[in-house]
């Protein structure tokens, strides 16, 4: 059994500043870990949205640029500005996809490990299916999987990302699944694909689902054509 | 001097700064008026002392730097330092927690304002580091070399910061 991560680690690794492979390979099997770095990421992502941020007043550019007298031209690093723009937008979403990715990999294990995954429990989809209405901003599709090797085992509400989703724990002989679905605009458009566990993302009828496993993808295919993902 | 023989010149270096170094001057001041006496008072120490500044080496953790600097040698800057070392309070970590826990709920649920406030509340050690770290997106190293502290105090203040405003949030609900 793997030590678990000190404070600082859990910061670390948050942070993006830890590269120890131990680190990666203990978060998945560790819920009591992965759930604090689970916060930490989650403070993290709500400082760098929510809080504001405060744009420089027009004159105080023009004040500094004056006395500031400069050989090159105005518009010459207007498009430097914008050059340095464009790439710290780009290594922003990068890592933003990367702690997205991370952020729905220790859900799944943190709720994996929790004594209560879902809050309702039930093999039938018309159960599961009318619980969900008045909890979350869209009709949860629970298609019948019994033509399938999944079997339902249960549901609940999750936050990510600030918004509130279904989370489906399903069942595949002896693994245990997570489909997350929420609106399609909620989801990265490309999310990094990790090492440790099966990450598949796929859209249909204006939903995105993320299911998260310890099956190879392959396996997963019977489970994305029910729920109706694009083939 | 305001150009380097060997590299580019202050302002093609220092002018895609702006409104990053405006951000955290607001944030350290706290006032509009003094952040932007302090945005331009950085601008000109660094064009000034441009000739000092070593080619290769972090421009953007120098002009903080300075920007920093500034202000804590104003009337606002030295009444935010706090009279006693941060580092050494013998303050206990809150433990990590064994299960599903309230905190994600506590985030999710909290709004941008509730979160400015937490921030704002923080003490002037907590709450620069944690604005380097994740409005300013820098590394441990860049923050370290930003604040003349080492890395390892980075980390630590982080995980401080971050507990200060859990519980200020907790505090707010």
């Amino acid at each position: 059994m793997s030590v678990h991560l000190t404070a600082e680690d859990v910061e670390r690794f948050a942070d993006g500043e830890a590269e120890e492979r131990t680190i990666e390979q203990h978060l998945p099997e560790c819920s009591r870990c992965a759930t604090a770095v689970l916060a930490v990421m989650q403070m993290k992502r709500a400082i760098h949205e929510d809080v504001p941020r405060y744009s420089a007043p027009a004159a105080l550019r023009a004040r500094v640029m004056q006395a500031t007298p400069t050989r090159t031209t105005a518009s010459w690093w207007l498009a430097a500005a914008a050059i340095i723009a464009i790439a710290v937008a780009s290594a922003v979403l990068v890592r933003s996809r990367n702690a997205a990715m991370h952020e729905l990999v220790d859900l799944h294990t943190t709720l994996l490990a929790s004594a209560n995954p879902v809050d309702v429990i039930s093999t039938d989809r018309h159960t599961v299916k009318p619980w969900f209405e008045g909890r979350v901003p869209f009709a949860v599709p629970i298609p019948d999987l019994s033509a399938t090797p999944f079997r339902l085992i249960g549901g609940r509400v999750v936050f990510w990302r600030r918004q509130p989703g279904a989370y489906l724990l399903l069942g595949k002989a002896a693994h245990r699944v997570s489909l997350f679905i929420f609106p399609d605009d909620v989801v990265p458009r490309s999310i990094a694909a990790p090492r440790e566990v099966t990450l598949e993302v796929w859209r249909s009828n204006g939903l995105a689902y993320v299911v998260v496993a310890d099956i190879p993808p392959a396996d997963l295919a019977p489970l994305r054509k029910a729920f109706g993902a694009p083939i | 001097m305001n150009e380097r023989s060997h590299g580019a010149s202050f302002e093609e270096m220092a002018l895609p700064l702006f409104d990053a170094l405006y951000n955290y001057a607001r944030w350290l001041t706290g006032n509009l008026t003094e952040a932007e006496d302090l945005v331009q008072e950085t601008y000109l120490k660094g064009l000034k002392g441009f000739g000092s500044f070593t080619p290769g080496t972090n421009f953007r953790a120098w002009m903080y730097r300075i920007l920093r600097n500034t202000f804590l040698t104003s009337r606002t800057g030295l009444r935010a330092v706090p009279p006693i070392s941060i580092d050494e309070e013998p303050e206990l970590l809150e433990h990590m927690t064994d299960e599903e826990t309230p905190e994600w709920h506590l985030l999710q649920r909290s709004s941008g304002e509730a979160l400015r406030r937490a921030i704002e509340g923080l003490s002037l050690p907590f709450r620069e580091v944690l604005l380097l770290c994740d409005v300013e997106e820098m590394s441990y190293k860049e923050i370290a070399e930003t604040l003349s502290i080492p890395v390892g105090t980075v980390t630590s203040r982080l995980m401080r910061a971050r507990q200060k405003v859990r519980n200020a949030l907790r505090g707010m609900k």
